[in-house]
């Protein structure tokens, strides 16, 4: 944990081609059970726009937004999901008790039950490379580099660069999560 | 019956050599980000620990990406990409990724495996490596006598660094018959660009401008760098125009995307070259220059007209036109990128020819943003002398296409001259990872020209449909656990790359050379004497002239001389062609009876009530061996047959419902996917599902087999197959 460090993950969507790289990387790095319910880190292909010949489809990567006001934590009964100074949101395995609720509450449908474990897991950011100064599994092996990670407090960090010079928007801005993944337009 | 040559030279050649082991590297150093191409901040540093990292190269696919294997107590927990990898930038893809379930699969070849029950039963008992040996060696053998040495025929497929002995097995044996990939993937792609410039040259993806796709899904088929450098110029600067009968990800990313008419994108390109000819568009001092045979160009496309293409291939004569004059303002920025799946027709050789020459007038040709020709990088060639043997006839299929290449031959002609019989027969089959069951069109008829062969080897790391018909299977160590040779990457920015084991082979798996080595020795000691080598012998001959390549893939994992591409060394000078110059007009196919420029001929009406078959790559499943991958497989279990929202609702067919599709040549049963995103004539299925094998327990029973649909039609001059010549009917399960 770093403190006066805020970390965040900027995304260029536009570069996604959804080859799946991230999902893949995530689980062996994270030991993610297989199956498809379990992930960490997903792309939505999002809607088919259009009709044949005129189409149109956009690629949306995602991950736990480690939100500024997270509801996970808020609704948790025996605090298991804690919030790291630099931001990373987590679950103490330990203390979960398996309830769900937190995967209730999450508007981004990030959490998943992970039976090996017998807790609720999610995205860490990747936490033990970050803390060793690495970047998360997902952003290091993307082909295309749609992930870009970093101190949003150092205002000379590539993610600040990036939100500087580009609009950005966050997911479901209306429920108020204050999500740290920001998505470039 | 066979005689030795007198002469004998490979093994001394290594004697002298240090035999020093090869460590397997630990700690590299971070190389400085290559300029322009990896990304810069973000790359990874090897962290120490109580494991290891070990360089090594990805064997997933064709791209042979650059590796990290993260060991913790001598399990491969994690594979990262060498961010010093220029050739795949830094990253690694989902496949990649999977990988380290290759090593833990439960499926995998675990010791050898001696057929009990009948063919294909799938009846088998375990033997001792000495076992199989000495029943491989017996059938070859004996096979030998009796047929003669070209009556075994030995195939395998690209990827796999150590092919090469595989093939020096086949020559050493004695046998001409060999058969590899390239007849099923790119020899039509190889011959029309080589009969044009020579050589088969690369687009400059990075830096060009403007590209136009005809049939390469660089988002799903993926290929380094060019998947990565593609979406380079999103936002502005780069114009990517995507032909494709599918809406693929490659077209959701695309500037613009032209459902094209399957079968005819040689229309496309020809009336693209009549406006850029007619306009005077061209580049005129380079065509003058460089090219011959441009007089003969103009009056032979000028029936060609937008217009007239329009009709061909379903895009308005507008959009062609517009392309046609904005490719050419492009230029020399401006690639018509060459694919492999894009034409898959009859004509396909000559729709290539078509592309070479489109980019050759626009004069692209070796200049930044063009079509660049490859660069490499020398390695020393392990020399061996095979014994000679004077009663072994040529190639089976020899003299069956026009450029038929010796090494690689014609699979599905092969296949047909095998069931006849003629001019010899062929009753033995040594295979090397190549899953022809799967992979050759008209499985049926696969499946009979190995019900009349005496014996079958296949070498592999899993119980392919090709390997469940075998009478022999022997386990090969998998990438992640072998030395292989150091492999030369050829391209704009070329490579070596570097696969060391990053654990000792599981079970009883072992390195192809030694398989190779312990066949040799029951074939005979002239035999062995070509393969009394180690692999580490073999790679310090290969860097024998430059040591720091060998020094290089240690530490970094990877070797390169240039950080930058090379423009214009073939400018001014003479190509490998017979003229010296580009041949638009081809003297060297006018002297073969076959046309000297390209005539479009239209691809067969679609039949009513039937569809054109489609093939097609994703970017998590390739090759037969991705898709039983437990990662791989959670992200997509099956396949399924795409079909246009329109027709389906014409035929009151539902969305999910299986469907029995049948094609002249066979019949499969898989899940109806009703879309938008395909052709109302055409139809599509991923490869690599459908599976005949049971030893493959993911895969088994799920979705269809296009291999068992698609009919064998050939590209006449190269040899190549025309996969997109199937019509298919489709009816309720």
């Amino acid at each position: 944990m770093k403190k006066n460090k805020r970390y965040a993950i900027v995304l260029d969507t536009r570069k996604c081609i959804d080859c799946k790289a991230c999902t893949v990387a995530c689980k062996a790095e994270n030991d993610v059970p297989l199956g498809r319910n379990n992930y960490r880190n997903w792309v939505d292909d999002g809607e088919l726009r259009g009709a044949y010949p005129t189409l149109g489809q956009s690629f949306t990567p995602s991950q736990c937004q480690h939100c500024g006001n997270p509801p996970c934590a808020h609704v948790c009964p025996t605090r298991a999901t804690e919030v790291s100074e630099d931001g990373i949101v987590h679950v103490v395995a330990k203390k979960c008790i398996g309830c769900k609720y937190c995967q209730t509450a999450c508007p981004y449908n990030a959490r998943y039950y992970n039976e090996e474990i017998g807790a609720v897991d999610k995205c860490t950011f990747c936490a033990h490379r970050v803390y060793n100064g690495r970047v998360p599994a997902c952003v290091e092996t993307c082909p295309t580099k749609v992930r870009t990670f970093g101190d949003i407090n150092d205002p000379h960090s590539e993610v600040s660069r990036l939100l500087a010079r580009n609009p950005s928007r966050v997911l479901k801005k209306s429920q108020g999560s204050k999500p740290f993944l920001f998505y470039l337009i | 019956m066979s005689r030795l040559s007198e002469k004998k030279l490979s093994r001394r050649r290594f004697l002298g050599l240090s035999s020093c082991a090869l460590a397997a590297a630990t700690v590299g150093s971070q190389v400085k980000v290559l300029k322009a191409l990896a990304r810069t901040g973000d790359v990874d540093e090897l962290t120490a620990g109580p494991g290891q990292d070990v360089f090594t190269s990805c064997g997933m696919c064709v791209n042979k990406c650059g590796v990290i294997a993260r060991v913790r107590n001598g399990v491969i927990h994690k594979l990262d990409p060498n961010p010093n990898f220029i050739k795949s930038r830094g990253m690694l893809c989902a496949r990649g990724n999977a990988g380290v379930k290759v090593v833990y699969d439960p499926d995998r070849l675990k010791y050898p495996l001696i057929r009990v029950g009948k063919r294909g039963e799938g009846k088998w008992r375990r033997a001792s490596w000495d076992e199989a040996l000495d029943l491989v060696g017996k059938n070859l053998n004996e096979l030998a006598e009796k047929y003669t040495r070209a009556g075994t025929m030995f195939a395998s497929t690209e990827g796999t660094f150590s092919e090469h002995f595989f093939l020096q097995l086949a020559e050493c044996y004695g046998s001409p018959n060999t058969v590899r990939h390239p007849s099923l993937c790119l020899a039509s792609n190889i011959q029309g660009f080589g009969a044009t410039f020579g050589t088969s040259p690369t687009p400059d993806v990075f830096n060009a401008d403007y590209i136009i796709m005809s049939g390469a899904n660089r988002s799903e088929a993926l290929i380094t760098p060019d998947s990565v450098d593609m979406l380079k110029g999103e936002g502005g600067r780069r114009k990517l125009v995507y032909l494709d009968p599918r809406f693929t990800k490659t077209a959701a990313k695309a500037d613009e995307w032209f459902p094209i008419k399957p079968g005819t994108d040689m229309a496309f390109i020809l009336a693209m070259t009549h406006v850029i000819v007619k306009e005077e568009l061209y580049a005129k001092g380079f065509v003058e220059e460089m090219t011959v045979g441009f007089d003969n160009l103009a009056p032979h496309v000028e029936p060609y007209t937008p217009e007239w293409a329009a009709d061909e291939c379903e895009i308005p004569a507008a959009d062609i036109r517009r392309i046609a004059r904005e490719f050419a303002a492009a230029a020399p920025k401006a690639v018509y990128y060459q694919g492999r799946r894009s034409s898959f027709f009859a004509n396909d050789t000559q729709m290539r020819r078509a592309m070479a020459i489109l980019n050759a007038v626009v004069g692209n040709w070796d200049v930044k943003g063009g079509m660049v020709p490859n660069s490499s990088i020398k390695l020393t060639s392990h020399d061996y002398l095979a014994p000679w043997y004077d009663d072994v006839p040529g190639r089976l299929d020899k003299d069956s296409a026009t450029y038929l290449s010796e090494k690689d031959g014609s699979w599905v002609t092969f296949r047909d001259r095998v069931l006849e019989g003629r001019p010899y027969p062929v009753k033995g089959m040594m295979i090397y990872k190549q899953n022809v069951v799967s992979s050759v069109p008209n499985r049926a008829k696969t499946l009979r020209m190995i019900e009349q062969m005496d014996f079958i080897c296949t070498i592999d790391i899993t119980m392919s449909d090709t390997a469940w018909y075998s009478d022999v299977v022997l386990p090969e160590a998998t990438y992640l656990e072998r030395q292989d040779p150091l492999e030369s990457l050829g391209g704009i920015l070329p490579v070596v790359a570097f696969r060391q084991p990053c654990i000792e082979a599981m079970f009883e798996s072992k390195p192809n050379l030694w398989i190779m080595q312990q066949i040799a020795k029951r074939l005979g000691e002239e035999v062995y004497e070509q393969f009394d080598f180690t692999i580490e012998e073999h790679i310090h001959h290969q860097v024998k002239h430059n040591p720091k390549i060998l020094e290089d893939l240690k530490t970094t994992g990877v070797y390169y001389e240039k950080t930058e591409p090379t423009y214009g060394k073939t400018l001014g000078k003479r190509l490998k062609t017979k003229s010296g110059k580009i041949e638009i007009y081809s003297d060297k196919y006018a002297e073969n009876d076959l046309d000297p420029l390209p005539v479009y001929k239209a691809p067969e009406a679609v039949p009513t009530r039937r569809y054109r078959l489609l093939v097609g790559r994703s970017a998590y499943f390739t090759h037969g061996t991705t898709n039983n991958n437990p990662y791989l497989h959670d992200l997509m279990p099956e396949n399924t047959l795409w079909l246009n929202v329109e027709e389906a609702r014409k035929r009151g067919l539902r969305n999910g419902q299986m469907v029995r599709v049948k094609s002249a040549v066979g019949l499969e049963t898989l899940k109806l996917e009703v879309t938008e995103k395909i052709r109302p004539d055409s139809v599509y299925m991923a490869h690599g599902f459908g599976v005949l094998s049971k030893g493959l327990t993911k895969l088994h029973g799920k979705g269809g087999c296009d291999a068992a649909l698609i009919e064998e039609k050939v590209c006449p001059i190269s040899g190549n197959v025309a996969m997109h010549e199937t019509f298919v009917e489709i009816l309720p399960a």
